[in-house]
């Protein structure tokens, strides 16, 4: 459940075995992005939470294809038996509109996925430019852009979502536009913080006493030097994005039928946990949670190879 | 101290007239346009005379801006917040009818919250990757990962359904009271909206003390020769606290979305539900009514959490009070 903006996700210490990766990896001259990537291969639970989300996302995108099932068609299920226990014929039996449970949980998925990355997506962009361009203008600007910010972090997420909802459209492109355009508040603020302390810093003052000018000073200075808070929430904003639309799906408000996702497909096996139908929400709870695990154990794991401060400790 | 407040108070007032115009132009920008209302309250069926009415009767022949003023000196001169379209009833009323509900819900799953991670995040820190912490970090994990509903509804079915030792809702009248007179039935709802709130927030708590346990100030405290439990007490927790009081601050929006997740699952008619059901109906003055009331309560909590920061942390009253 997301009930904390990203800004505050909280900081792991990297071990010693990783610190001595990074020392060893000192002593030649490797590019940074190879240590970073041995920091990060090293830790086993975040090659894991990858391997699964590959799998999972090929799953996703590839069963479908190789091994049609109807997902759509209502009234061809009308032959089928509704809420089926797990058979030969269908590994996971039937949801209680008669859709094979195993091939709706992949076809949930990709709507799920494909709008978590494209949300985090937007959020990535719209928060980094935001926070960048605050940060970097400073002085009354800087106010302004935060006061705005001020005003859409004190208006509850989650209902400011169900009314542009309800007053605009249902279509699976705007719940996409704006899950992510409402999601950036808190990327917006950590950036912000990154470009705040990186312009004050003696290389950038240098750079602007050449004579460079402040798009080139974002573009070199600021935004490498910020990529690690860019590429962590933007992972975390992924997480939320899937977690925002389950939320969704629970109030009727996700992917409309006959398509779905796995907050619809979860608030639909809910009510079915009293009769018994097992299979219609264990298998893909576990299914959705190990996901928002995996992609949240990815961006600490990630922060942890980004972070240089923690690596002089 | 004083003209910090006073700069803030300043400040959320600004960001509250952002508020009010955000969301009192949203509705305009809706296909149907600003009489999208009258179709809500009038049926869809109704006839463009009754629908021009009804317009005029609610000020929709104003333009925008005359509109936006109207409301802003409605709100802030006279102290009305309108009255809703759907419901027979002044939005102060719903307001006050609603409000203390949630507010009991909410408040009494912070302070379990609080009591819960805060020592949690401390005990994690301080046995960082045993195997209580490792378990801890996994649950709160799953628990993190689990959306809200989905922990309401398998709690739901385990302990009022398959162990049927709880009620599976908590008193539906609407008497602010309820959950003293009949604290049972809100112990599944608090419990829900404690657990996600402890998942949420101990994993911070958790990073917030190591960071500060690597200090060094504590190791200057271990060499002294202070115990484990001192350093942990006087000189962690207490540093610690700064951070973790303004996160508390950030979490007050966060709290009410979970709450309405919790409302609408126990059948507990709170603020969230209200909220969901004029923004269906499109009962815009009551959506507004409740998002200001609901931005002003963040701030306030925001503002208290920065005072209170102040008072844990003199280093910070010293540059505020300075400035």
């Amino acid at each position: 459940m997301t009930l904390l903006p990203e800004a505050l996700e909280p900081t792991i210490g990297v071990d010693a075995m990783a610190l001595d990766v990074a020392v060893n990896a000192a002593d030649e001259i490797v590019p940074m992005w190879k240590q970073r990537l041995k920091i990060f291969a090293h830790n086993k639970l975040a090659l894991a939470s990858v391997a699964y989300l590959i799998l999972i996302t090929a799953a996703c995108f590839l069963v479908p294809i190789l091994h049609p099932t109807n997902q759509t068609n209502q009234a061809l299920n009308l032959t089928v038996r509704w809420n089926a226990p797990p058979s030969a014929h269908h590994w996971l039996g039937t949801d209680s509109a008669g859709f094979d449970e195993l091939g709706r949980i992949f076809y949930g998925g990709e709507y799920s996925l494909t709008l978590g990355v494209l949300a985090g997506m937007i959020t990535i962009v719209v928060g980094t430019l935001y926070g960048m361009v605050a940060g970097f203008a400073g002085g009354v600007v800087d106010g302004f852009m935060m006061r705005i910010l001020d005003a859409f972090l004190s208006i509850p997420y989650l209902f400011l979502l169900i009314a542009l909802i309800t007053l605009f459209s249902r279509s699976t492109t705007f719940l996409i536009i704006i899950i992510g355009v409402t999601g950036w508040w808190g990327n917006a603020r950590i950036i912000r913080g990154d470009a705040l302390l990186i312009r004050q810093l003696e290389y950038t003052q240098a750079a602007t006493a050449m004579g460079a000018s402040r798009w080139h000073i974002i573009r070199r200075h600021v935004f490498p030097n910020s990529i690690s808070n860019i590429v962590t929430t933007g992972t975390f904003a992924v997480a939320d994005a899937i977690l925002a639309l389950s939320a969704l799906g629970f109030l009727g408000l996700g992917i409309q039928t006959p398509q779905t996702d796995w907050g619809t497909m979860l608030q639909n096996g809910t009510t079915q946990i009293s009769n018994g139908f097992w299979w219609e929400i264990y298998p893909l709870a576990t299914v959705f949670i190990l996901v928002i695990v995996a992609i949240n154990y990815i961006g600490d794991a990630m922060r942890d190879a980004f972070e240089v401060r923690l690596l002089e400790r | 101290m004083f003209a910090y407040v006073l700069r803030r108070l300043v400040q959320a007032f600004f960001v509250l007239m952002i508020v009010m115009l955000v969301t009192f132009t949203l509705p305009y920008l809706q296909p149907d346009g600003i009489l999208a209302p009258a179709y809500a309250v009038l049926g869809t069926h109704s006839s463009p005379a009754n629908v021009a009415h009804w317009g005029l009767q609610n000020g929709m022949d104003h333009p925008y801006w005359v509109r936006f003023w109207n409301y802003v000196v409605q709100v802030f001169v006279h102290f009305n917040l309108g009255h809703s379209y759907k419901q027979n009833l002044s939005v102060w009323g719903i307001i006050s009818l609603y409000v203390p509900r949630t507010i009991w819900l909410a408040t009494s799953s912070l302070f379990l919250t609080i009591v819960i991670a805060i020592p949690l995040g401390i005990f994690q820190a301080s046995r960082r990757n045993s195997t209580v912490d490792y378990a801890a970090t996994g649950t709160a994990f799953i628990l993190y990962g689990m959306p809200l509903f989905l922990l309401c509804m398998l709690s739901l079915q385990a302990f009022a359904f398959s162990w049927p030792h709880l009620p599976a809702q908590p008193p539906s009248g609407v008497a602010p009271w309820a959950m003293f007179t009949d604290p049972v039935g809100f112990i599944l709802p608090v419990m829900c909206l404690t657990l996600a709130g402890v998942a949420a927030l101990s994993r911070y708590m958790r990073g917030t003390v190591l960071e500060v346990l690597v200090q060094d100030y504590v190791r200057t405290a271990r060499a002294k020769g202070c115990s484990n439990k001192r350093v942990l007490m006087r000189h962690a927790f207490r540093n610690a606290m700064g951070p973790i009081v303004t996160i508390l601050g950030l979490y007050l929006p966060g709290l009410l979305g979970g709450a309405l997740i919790v409302e609408s699952v126990f059948n507990y008619s709170g603020l969230g539900i209200q909220t969901v059901n004029a923004a269906t109906n499109l009962d815009i003055p009551t959506v507004l009514g409740i998002t200001l009331l609901v931005s002003i309560l963040t701030m306030m909590g925001n503002l208290l959490a920065d005072i209170m920061l102040g008072v844990v942390n003199p280093r910070i009253r010293i540059e505020g009070s300075a400035k």
